[in-house]
């Protein structure tokens, strides 16, 4: 990692450098998922470098890019820890809905599927015959009842 | 000058950090050389340019090919 210098604990618990922070993270509450989700919001902020000692936490350092005091690091921090349980929040969700947003997609291309198309539907439409009127409905009203004069005007 | 960075196997992706050199080859020399457990990475050559900032900049770099290539590959896996 580029130049370390040396680090002393921060009130947080973070270990804090000149222009660095660096804090570890427990894969067993944060998937590694939900980590790269959160490094890869705060590239455009900070340098970020994750390392791990062997079969050891992974632990997350963030470099200032501009000069920044302790307070300013410990704020980084503070909101990366907070993204990323929002990124945990996020993926467990959507590990809990997969099942459905996958009914809900295959039942939408279903019925795409069998939707029939205006072609069709217009061959459907010729093929009727529209002459047929169970209903008498285009049969006039003096062919169907008589020239029967109204009750209410005698 | 030149700063050496060990990338971690687990956390970075070998193709990663190969894309990242080669995007970083106007800004400085960078050797690569993948191990078992990790790829090393040697800035040198940085011209007129911190050699810090350079070498923060190509592990940002690195960070973003390995996230990018790890949701494509999660992408290509669903269809």
């Amino acid at each position: 990692m580029p130049g370390q210098p040396e680090t002393s604990e921060s009130r947080l618990g973070f270990s804090l450098g000149q222009d660095h922070i660096s804090f570890e993270v427990d894969e067993s509450i944060y998937p590694i998922e939900a980590l790269y989700g959160a490094c890869y919001l705060f590239l455009e902020r900070c340098y970020v470098f994750l390392s791990r000692t062997p079969s050891g936490p992974v632990t997350v350092r963030l470099t200032a890019r501009d000069t920044a005091d302790a307070s300013a690091l410990e704020a980084l921090a503070g909101e990366f820890g907070n993204e990323l349980l929002s990124q945990v929040a996020r993926l467990r969700l959507s590990q809990s809905t997969a099942r459905i947003r996958e009914f809900y997609t295959a039942a939408a291309l279903r019925a795409a599927a069998s939707a029939p198309s205006v072609d069709e539907l217009l061959a459907e439409l010729e093929s009727e015959d529209l002459l047929e009127d169970p209903l008498e409905i285009m049969v006039p009203w003096e062919e169907k009842h008589g020239n029967k004069p109204n009750d209410s005007e005698s | 000058m030149s700063e050496r960075i060990t990338f971690d196997r687990s956390l970075y992706s070998p193709e990663a950090v190969e894309a990242a050199a080669e995007a970083y080859a106007d800004y400085a020399k960078i050797a690569v050389t993948p191990g078992p457990d990790a790829i090393v990475a040697e800035v040198s050559d940085t011209a007129d340019l911190d050699p810090r900032t350079v070498a923060h900049a190509f592990c940002n770099h690195v960070l973003y090919e390995t996230i990018a290539r790890r949701r494509q590959a999660a992408l290509d896996e669903v269809g």
